[in-house]
Formats: C-alpha cells, sequence, structure tokens
C-alpha cells in the first residue's frame, strides 16, 4: 500500500454533515432518468410515452456509439418523456407499477469469471447498461473499449463535504464488493483502490485499498491521484469508478439483474437529521425531501457541493449522483454585509473572522458578489490539487490559445471546482476550463 | 429597515432595463451594493461560493489606511503649527489638518469617481471597488500645500491613463494611484518637490518661521556637502531614528508614519490582502542594495552612500509604498516566485534612484512603477519554469 499526502485543496466546514445512520425509504410513486447529466452522449430512445417497462429495460443508446445502452430504473408505464431546447432528451419519467418485474440478465458464477473472455464481459456490462459507471480520464467520458485500459482506479470518496461513506453503503456487501473488484482486474491488471484517509472505512477495505491518500478535498479523486502519481504517458487514459458503482457491476454480473439500490446522502444545512438514505436510482428528490424533515423554503444541488448541479424541487436522482444536498433559499438581501466581521461566514481567505470559528457554517448557493475582473489574488491557484495556475489558463482559453491552455495542463483538471469557489472576483473559472476539455474531447472524437 | 426596501424598490424601478435611468444602473448599483448585498443564486457547479468578493478584498485595504489619515491630518496640522511659531496643541492641529485634507480628499474622490461612473455608464462595466483604493491612496501621498486643481489632475490621470483606458480594474498594468503621483510629480514638479511645500503655513505666513525647516530627510541627505557625516547631519535637523520611525516631520499627508505602515502591513498580510513575499522581498532589496552601498562607500564619496539601511527604510514613503502600492495585487506579480524578485528590484531600486539621482529625492514610487512594467514578463519566466516540470498530459 502506498501513502499519499495532496498539499493543496480545501476543507469547507459546512454545516449538516450526514451522520453514518442507514435509514430506508420505500418506493417512491414514480422514479426517471435523466440523460442530460450523462456527458458526451447523443440518446436515440428505444420507448416511447405510455409504453411498459420492466427494471432494466432499454431507454436509449447512444446514437454514435450503439453498444452503449442505458437501462430503465424502475417498472412500469413511461409517463413522460421530457425535451429541452433543441430537444435535447431531458428525463424519461417512469410510473412505477406494484409488481416491478425484473428483465432477466445473464449471470456469472464466481469461478467462471476468471476464465471468461475480457471481451465477453465488456460486452455484458454494455449490455447491461452500467458501461456508463466507468469513465475515462482526462476527459471524463465513457471510456471506448480498445483492448485492455493502462489501469483502473475505484475511488471510494474525495473528502467532499457531502458524500455516502463506505462505510455506510458496503455493509454487508463485502462479498459484492470483491466480486465488483475481481470483475474489474479482468479488464486490467492495475486495478487501485484510492483509500482517503480519516474515511471511516470497513477494515476489508482497509486491507484491499492500494493507495492512502491524505490531504483536503479533493484528495481521494482519480485525476487527483493520477496526476500525482503517473510515471508514464500512457496512463492518462486510465479509467476510473467510483467504489458504490463497484457494487452496481458486481450486482448485474453475479444477479443476473439490472441493479437499482442506491445509498444516498440527504444532507446539508436545511435537513434536521442528515444522513444516509437507501433508496432506488433516479428516486424523486422530493420523495427524499419529505423523508428529510426540511425547513422553510430550501433549494436542492444534486451530486455534491463542489461538483454537483442546482435542481429544482421537482427533480430526480440522475444516473451517476449519490448526495443530495439542501441549501437554503434565503432571497433577503443582506445589510450592510460589507461592514461586519462576519463571524458566520465559511471562507477560505482570512478576510472574515470566521477563521477563528471552529464549528461548521451554514453554506448557500449564492455568488456574495459580483462578476469582477480577475485581479489576480492567486487563491485559485493556491487550492488547485493539480497544480494548475487557473488564473492564467483561464485567460489562455479565453482569447482562443488551445496550446498554451494545454501546456497549462487543462487536461489534468479534475473538475473539482474548487478555484470558482475561493474566486473573489467570482469568475466561473472551473466552468471554463470544463467547457474548453469538453470542446477538446469532442474534438477529438469526431476528427 | 423597514423604510430602505420600499425606498430602494422605487429606486431601482428607474434603473432597471425600461427605467428611465437605465444608463446610470452602474452608479445606482455600487451605491445600492453598499448598503444591502441583493442574493444572486449560483446555476452551475460549484454551487457554493465563497464569502469574500472583491468589495471587501478592496475595503479591507481602506480600513488599513484609515489610521495613516488620522495621524496624516495630526501630523499637518502640528507641522503647520510649529512652522508659524506656534506651540503644537491637540485640537488645533486636528483642526488645521482637517481643514487641509478633507478639501484635497473630497477633490480627490469627486472627481476620481466622475471618471469612474463616466467610463462604466459608456463601456456598460460595473464600478469597480479599485476606484476606491486609488481615491484613498493618492490623498497620502500629496503635499498638504497642494493646489485642489492639481489633485484634480492627479486622479483624473491615475484612473483615466492609469487604469480606465485599458479596460478598469484588473487589466491595469500599473498602479493607478502611483500614476496619478507620478505624473503629478513631472508635470508641476514645483507645487510637489523642494523644501517648501510639505508644510502647511497658516495665519497668512508666507516663509516657515527661522527656527522651522521643511526639508525633508531625503532632500538633506541628497544635497548635503561631502565630507560630512550622513547621520550627524540629520540628527542635527532633527532627524533621528526614532523621529523617522513615528513619522512626526514635513512630508506627504500619510506616508511618513512608518509605525503605522508596519501596524498595516501586518494587518493586510494576517487578513492575506496584502502578499507577505512582496513585502518582505521590499525591505531584503532595500536593506541589501544601502548596505551594499555603505561597503563601497569610501571617505570621499558621497555621503548619501554611507547613509544606514534602516535610514532608507524609514524615510520618506518608502515603507508606505511597499505596505500598500507594491502590494496592489492587479498590478504587482502573480505568481509567488515572481513576488519576491519583483520586491526585491523595488527595494534596490529605491535606494538607487534616491541615491544617485539628486533630481528625484524620493525613488519609490518610480521603482514600483519601474517594476510594474517588468511584473507580466517575471511572471512569464516563472510560469515558464513551472510549466516545464509538469508532466505532459497532451
Amino acid at each position: 500500500m502506498k501513502f499519499i499526502r495532496i498539499q493543496k485543496g480545501f476543507d469547507l466546514h459546512a454545516a449538516g454533515r450526514p451522520s453514518l445512520e442507514l435509514q430506508r425509504l420505500e418506493a417512491p410513486e414514480t422514479v426517471a432518468f435523466i440523460p442530460k447529466h450523462i456527458r458526451f452522449i447523443k440518446p436515440r430512445l428505444a420507448i416511447k410515452e405510455k409504453d411498459s417497462v420492466k427494471v432494466g429495460s432499454l431507454l436509449f443508446s447512444d446514437k454514435h456509439r450503439p453498444d452503449l445502452k442505458f437501462r430503465s430504473p424502475g417498472a412500469g408505464i413511461v409517463e413522460t418523456v421530457h425535451f429541452g431546447s433543441r430537444r435535447i432528451l431531458e428525463a424519461i419519467v417512469i410510473r412505477l407499477d406494484s409488481k416491478e418485474e425484473d428483465e432477466i440478465f445473464s449471470s456469472i458464477s464466481e469461478a467462471a469469471l476468471d476464465t471468461m473472455d475480457t471481451k465477453d464481459l465488456v460486452a455484458r456490462i454494455q449490455e447491461g447498461g452500467l458501461w456508463a459507471l466507468i469513465r475515462e480520464l482526462p476527459f471524463k467520458n465513457i471510456p471506448f473499449y480498445h483492448g485492455k485500459p493502462p489501469g483502473i482506479i475505484v475511488t471510494m470518496g474525495t473528502k467532499e463535504p457531502f458524500e455516502p461513506e463506505p462505510s455506510v453503503y458496503l455493509r454487508g456487501r463485502e462479498d459484492l464488493f470483491q466480486f465488483g473488484i475481481r470483475v474489474l482486474k479482468r479488464l486490467t491488471a492495475n486495478v487501485d483502490v484510492v483509500l482517503p484517509s480519516g474515511n471511516d472505512a470497513p477494515d476489508f477495505l482497509h486491507k484491499m485499498a492500494t493507495h492512502k491518500v491524505s490531504g483536503k478535498y479533493p484528495c481521494g479523486d482519480a485525476g487527483v491521484l493520477l496526476y500525482w502519481t503517473k510515471i508514464d504517458l500512457n496512463q492518462k487514459r486510465t479509467w476510473y469508478i467510483h467504489g458504490q458503482d463497484v457494487l452496481l457491476l458486481a450486482r448485474l454480473l453475479r444477479d443476473g439483474r439490472y441493479p437499482i439500490e442506491r445509498t444516498v446522502v440527504l444532507a446539508g444545512p436545511d435537513v434536521k437529521h442528515p444522513c444516509h438514505i437507501e433508496t432506488r436510482m433516479g428516486a424523486p428528490l422530493s420523495h427524499l425531501a419529505q423523508f428529510g424533515t426540511i425547513n422553510g423554503d430550501h433549494r436542492f444541488v444534486v451530486g455534491g457541493l463542489f461538483t454537483g448541479y442546482p435542481e429544482p424541487g421537482n427533480g430526480y436522482l440522475s444516473f451517476h449522483e449519490t448526495a443530495v444536498a439542501v441549501l437554503p433559499n434565503d432571497k433577503k438581501a443582506e445589510r450592510f454585509a460589507l461592514f461586519k466581521p462576519g463571524y458566520h461566514k465559511p471562507t477560505y481567505s482570512r478576510a472574515f473572522i470566521s477563521r477563528l470559528n471552529p464549528s461548521p457554517m451554514t453554506v448557500d448557493g449564492r455568488y456574495h458578489g459580483e462578476e469582477r475582473a480577475c485581479i489576480g489574488c492567486g487563491y485559485c491557484a493556491n487550492v488547485c490539487p493539480v497544480d494548475i495556475l487557473p488564473q492564467f489558463a483561464f485567460k489562455t482559453i479565453i482569447i482562443g490559445e488551445m496550446e498554451e491552455a494545454l501546456k497549462h495542463g487543462i487536461l489534468d483538471c479534475v473538475e473539482c471546482g474548487l478555484c470558482s469557489h475561493v474566486c473573489p472576483s467570482k469568475i466561473d473559472l472551473a466552468q471554463i476550463l470544463k467547457t474548453a476539455r469538453a470542446d477538446l474531447y469532442k474534438e477529438m472524437v469526431h476528427r | 429597515m423597514s423604510t430602505q426596501k420600499p425606498l430602494f424598490n422605487s429606486l431601482r424601478k428607474a434603473f432597471d432595463q425600461n427605467g428611465s435611468l437605465k444608463r446610470l444602473a452602474p452608479l445606482y448599483e455600487v451605491l445600492e451594493s453598499i448598503i444591502v448585498t441583493r442574493p444572486r443564486f449560483t446555476a452551475t457547479a460549484p454551487v457554493v461560493r465563497d464569502s469574500l468578493d472583491v468589495k471587501r478584498y478592496m475595503m479591507l485595504v481602506i480600513v488599513a489606511l484609515l489610521p495613516h489619515y488620522g495621524f496624516g491630518v495630526y501630523n499637518v496640522g502640528c507641522q503647520a503649527l510649529l512652522a508659524s511659531g506656534h506651540s503644537p496643541n491637540f485640537l488645533r492641529a486636528v483642526f488645521i489638518g482637517l481643514q487641509a485634507v478633507v478639501p484635497i480628499v473630497l477633490v480627490v474622490f469627486a472627481v476620481g469617481f466622475t471618471w469612474e461612473v463616466v467610463f462604466a455608464v459608456i463601456r456598460r462595466h460595473p464600478i469597480s471597488e479599485g476606484v476606491l483604493v486609488t481615491c484613498t491612496l493618492l490623498p497620502l501621498t500629496l503635499p498638504p500645500t497642494i493646489p485642489l486643481w492639481q489633485a484634480a489632475l492627479g486622479i483624473s490621470f491615475g484612473i483615466v491613463i492609469g487604469k480606465e483606458i485599458f479596460g478598469g480594474t484588473g487589466r491595469n498594468f500599473l498602479n493607478p494611484a502611483l500614476t496619478g503621483r507620478t505624473f503629478l510629480y513631472f508635470a508641476y514638479p514645483a507645487q510637489i518637490s523642494g523644501d517648501a511645500v510639505w508644510t502647511l503655513l497658516i495665519g497668512g505666513k508666507t516663509a516657515a518661521v527661522d527656527a522651522f525647516s521643511g526639508a525633508t530627510p531625503l532632500a538633506i541627505a541628497g544635497s548635503m556637502e561631502k565630507m560630512r557625516d550622513v547621520h550627524v547631519v540629520l540628527s542635527d535637523a532633527g532627524y533621528t531614528l526614532t523621529k523617522l520611525f513615528f513619522g512626526l516631520y514635513p512630508g506627504s499627508i500619510g506616508g511618513t508614519a512608518t509605525f503605522l505602515c508596519v501596524i498595516g502591513a501586518g494587518f493586510l498580510i494576517l487578513l492575506g490582502i496584502a502578499n507577505y513575499r512582496i513585502i518582505i522581498g521590499c525591505i531584503l532589496g532595500l536593506m541589501t542594495t544601502a548596505g551594499i552601498l555603505n561597503m563601497i562607500a569610501g571617505p570621499d564619496s558621497m555621503p548619501y552612500l554611507s547613509l544606514n539601511p534602516l535610514y532608507h527604510l524609514v524615510m520618506g514613503g518608502s515603507m508606505f509604498a511597499f505596505a500598500y502600492m507594491a502590494t496592489d495585487p492587479v498590478s504587482s506579480c502573480h505568481m509567488q516566485g515572481a513576488r519576491w524578485v519583483f520586491g526585491f528590484f523595488i527595494g534596490g531600486l529605491t535606494v538607487l534612484i534616491r541615491v544617485f539621482n539628486p533630481a528625484f529625492p524620493e525613488g519609490v514610487g518610480l521603482a514600483v512603477l519601474f517594476m510594474n512594467i517588468f511584473a507580466p514578463l517575471l511572471d512569464e519566466i516563472e510560469i515558464k519554469m513551472r510549466l516545464k516540470r509538469r508532466v505532459s498530459n497532451v
């Protein structure tokens, strides 16, 4: 096992951290699949409204990659298919019936796994609709299978304030996780299990971990690990998968059914009892919230405080996300905020007296200021876990100097969002870098 | 509280998109934002943003500068009383000081803010907080006797040429306050250099009383005859190290109090606003250069060469410029290593200009502006070096 210390990063002391308690929820009335949050895909629908589907029925596949399939997280009737502007497929909502039948997939026994052909294994994951759980660095796209990848990194958390703890979602699922890791080992010999230190992980995971990383958010991220351990250029196309997704993969291949269970974190300053929730893929946010007993007006953020996106209250969990944060939606204007010492203002800087406040603080989804030109404070470069200089890199992108931007290492960007978070000029640095990276990817694929 | 809301709501209407005063929206927004911060919600990741914004960043600089105004007001009055042959009385000194300083500040703020509003309205960008810092800094660097129209001209040059023609705060490469100050220095040397301008005279007097010397320590050290010890000459004129440190002597309105600069620099470093690398780099550069000059000073060289480096640090406005001008994040270097070099050269150049150029008694302003021009180059060198170390990912 290797111990790695990541020097940079930032820990946000946000109030409302989830407890390790696990609550079970009964089935919701509807579930949904949200294609718009899966990057770089072009869905081709296989169903239409009023069709009846089983758990694991094909919903859509990718137009350019027909073997990339996405399957239904519930059984019942397709209630609505939402299209956004320019007919972007936004959501497929399924009204669940009481029986909930499963689509049957062929299962693989433990013994058969070791002798099986790798291509066959890949085909089964793709056919089972879970290939999208694996992502490829540096673009975080869904990988193309051209033989062995240089490595697979299994991430067990990034120290993001609200994210599911492995000790909760692995509880009683040791065998399943071991099976999943064996599946990944069939794809490539180099499977790294990355455990952030201070993570309350079960013993078997401590034994399995190949890397222990200490540091601040996002120290456990696959891209961060790769940046600090990369010795060879070939490794840049390393794949990664989240720990919880390994369980889904194992469930599909071992038990022969499309897995829908998800352990989700419901947390934030507006949640009365922030905790882990055992629910299912594509669960409606209102369903989770009704359990969470939330006070007043609020905003949902799906997928972590730094990487997630805001979602209206009638939204759903998307395919990859396992965290829901609930933030206050206080529309009141703040008075004389400029002249207050700010004992309760969470901040990276030292410009508020809250640096002396040890207790966790309420975070919200406001900008806390207006957009200004970059003043060169350098906070972004101080927190960037992969040593990018965002304050210079974003300018090279804006003026269109892609070569220069690549030299600045924008391909190493892990999209952790810290640069935008700390920026006092409120520049969307992370978004600018992300868009540039996405453009590069599209250029690369369509060449 | 309850009266503010309808007031703002009705005012806001006039300035919004269909309002009659929509062109002046930046002006309204800046005035409103001082009192209330309107919530603006994030739409993209990361949803959570830091509480710090540029407004607070700049406001803290102004907070650090306020003690200089307090001191400056007293010092101006105090020197005026001494020069006119009165004994300094605290209240009277403050009163006289206020009479001299307040008009300058008002004119500088009015003119500076007007230029900012004009540019913001025409170029449709928001009014940046940087203008407030510039307007706060400039009066502190001026002599109390400056004609008000010159103060107005100085701030106009600083804001327009130093900043706005490049696109406003964040895009300027020179420190706007220093640009304005230096413009005045070269355009109107009679009103901003020499021995007479640094002291206000009261009661209709046209010359200081005989016992009072208005000469600044920099002028004394720069123009003394050879074969005398510079320290003796300075202390004969009343300039001991302690006096220089506390700053109660004729000079610019707020730049003489080295002890306040040290406190202000400490405050800004503690709060993470000013970069300690620049300030310490400046001090190191100044000490090293002055130390080297000490070493090469022979018995018949200029006596200025043998001036103790500590004197260089406490004399004139060097510490003021190190703490508040060199650390301007926009016009200084942006890379940590380059900041050391940037500071070191400012310190070094300050001494060199002071000692070897009799036309410029004070060199620190020119040194900062000179290094401002070199800052992007220093950054570029460090970035090149740093990017070379990256493992390529292309």
